[in-house]
């Protein structure tokens, strides 16, 4: 029998009262090992799909398993395996970030304190200060070590980074490669595909509660779409760079061009506007809601 | 505690008074009634007097309020303010954590009617308020299951519905209409078959003249546990609120 995947939905679905469908026949497999982007807008039903797997809110039909374990049957085991950072934290106020952490690991019946302690360093966590005077950054950095202090098999993290400077970004995703290098899988959820698209190794898209897509990163990048404008010296035939692969040229303003382009095509339309002279050259990611519907032109089948 | 304490100091005076008894006894029985002034019995004794001060209303007052808060905020609450996301994501079985919640909410409800029964045997000999000591233990155990039926009960709702409102607003009209109908089923006979409800019925008025009704309390302690267990399973079933 082979190795059962860390998460496993087949028709998860789940319909608040008798029309609001948050999440649609969801069938998603995520293999151990791999940091998993799940990628949406806000309202997609990411959060939804977290919270199913967690057995927080339980589906209206369709099943889930985390390891092989059922989420419903086998909940409490299903749940030792997983490390969770809600994208709404709320921590206990009064508390302070060591006597909240102290708190959360007798909830697992955690002893060993060292991992705990080396991730705290590592993220300068302010520990002895009660929880309401910390800024939205420093919690988020107490809900990452919460999340991690027991090296789970799966962490599962809805919004990770939001709060917290790129520096620290930049440690989280190293610690999300380094957990995947140890053959722990993550779950990563956003609505930033620059969140994701730097980590992760397959991203699934999420729209109105549908898959829309699952595939590598690579895939979705080349049609991460940017934002091009370009002001030359003087009025330029726009026609040479509305031919390279990808690039549409949006709208012409006198010498200001408009180009929509893949980053996959950067290289070559730079190189292309560079053969006049260049005034301006300012270059913008599309965001994610273009992305999604270009998902959907381009055959994404609404599965 | 100091209302304890002043409501006491208060005795000597009232003791000295012997018309006091008289001028209650003109009183119409509707008012004797829900004052709980038992019976044949007399405001001048110490145990009288504390009976109609303190048991027939105050503190199953504020016991009551305490409970109410307590167990509506354990859960409910937390739910509202969005903190049981997390809680319940880790490998924590939900009725686990409300019997946990319980079991809190019951040490807060039996710290505060511990340091009550305290505090009467202590003030007894100060003000000579001549009370039993075994009356004092069953006027406190009734307050204790007083307490945790409504506490529960707070508790059990906000754990099945996910509503603080619900679970302030249950158990407080619950027990507003229990309270009417053990001081009124005497007088008014449609009510008198509801009395039965009535937890406060069931743990008998002024125990510190007659003790408290010992059956009457295991009876509401038994309520209370069902109520809790019941919670505890309904909370299994639905959905958690989305913070």
């Amino acid at each position: 029998m082979p190795e059962s995947s860390a998460i496993e939905t087949v028709g998860l679905s789940k319909t608040y009262g008798k029309s609001v469908r948050a999440l649609v026949d969801l069938d998603l497999r995520v293999e151990r090992g791999e940091i998993f982007g799940y990628l949406g807008p806000n309202g997609a039903g990411k959060s939804t799909t977290i919270r199913l797997l967690l057995d927080l809110i339980h589906p209206t039909s369709g099943r889930a398993s985390l390891f092989g374990l059922d989420t419903r049957g086998q909940g409490v085991a299903s749940r030792r395996l997983v490390g969770y950072l809600p994208g709404d934290l709320r921590l206990s106020d009064r508390l302070t970030g060591r006597e909240q952490l102290d708190s959360l690991a007798r909830l697992r019946g955690l002893r060993d304190s060292h991992h705990r302690d080396e991730l705290c360093e590592r993220f300068g966590v302010v520990l002895d200060r009660p929880i309401r005077q910390l800024s939205k950054g420093n919690r988020q950095k107490l809900g990452l070590v919460q999340a991690f202090m027991h090296r789970p098999d799966l962490v599962v993290l809805d919004e990770p980074t939001s709060g917290l400077d790129p520096f620290l970004q930049g440690e989280v995703r190293t610690l999300l490669r380094e957990n995947a290098d140890e053959g722990r899988t993550v779950f990563l959820s956003s609505h930033s595909l620059d969140e994701v698209q730097h980590v992760a190794d397959r991203v699934a898209v999420i729209r109105s509660g549908r898959l829309v897509d699952v595939g590598e990163v690579e895939t979705l990048r080349e049609r991460s779409l940017r934002h091009v404008t370009a002001t030359f010296a003087e009025p330029v035939d726009p026609s040479s760079f509305g031919s390279l692969e990808g690039v549409r040229v949006t709208s012409v303003e006198g010498p200001r061009v408009h180009l929509s382009a893949p980053e996959t095509a950067m290289d070559a339309l730079v190189k292309e506007l560079a053969r006049h002279q260049i005034v301006d050259l300012v270059s913008q990611p599309a965001d994610l809601e273009e992305i999604f519907l270009e998902l959907y032109r381009e055959g994404g089948d609404g599965r | 505690m100091s209302y304890i304490a002043v409501i006491a100091a208060i005795f000597p005076s009232i003791e000295s008074n012997p018309q006091l008894d008289n001028l209650i006894a003109s009183y119409p029985d509707v008012l004797k009634s829900l004052f709980g002034i038992a019976k044949g019995g007399s405001i001048t004794s110490g145990a009288g007097y504390l009976d109609v001060e303190l048991f027939s209303f105050m503190l199953p007052l504020l016991v009551l309020v305490l409970a109410i808060g307590s167990g509506a905020r354990t859960f409910a609450g937390e739910e509202d303010a969005g903190r049981l996301e997390l809680v319940l994501a880790y490998p924590v079985r939900r009725r686990s954590a409300v019997l946990a919640k319980g079991l809190a909410v019951a040490g807060e409800v039996l710290a505060v009617c511990a340091a009550t029964g305290l505090a009467l045997l202590a003030l007894d000999p100060v003000f000579g308020l001549d009370l039993s000591p075994g009356h004092i233990a069953s006027a406190t155990a009734s307050l204790v299951a007083l307490g945790l039926l409504s506490g529960w009960l707070a508790l059990g709702v906000g754990a099945a519905t996910a509503s603080r409102a619900l679970a302030i607003g249950v158990p407080a009209g619950f027990a507003a209409a229990a309270y009417l109908v053990n001081g009124l089923h005497d007088l008014a006979s449609w009510l008198d078959p509801f009395r039965f409800l009535s937890p406060f019925w069931l743990v008998g008025s002024s125990p510190l003249q007659n003790g408290a009704d010992k059956s009457g309390v295991l009876v509401v302690l038994l309520a209370a546990l069902a109520i809790l267990v019941a919670g505890s399973l309904l909370v299994e079933r639905r959905d958690l609120e989305t913070p």
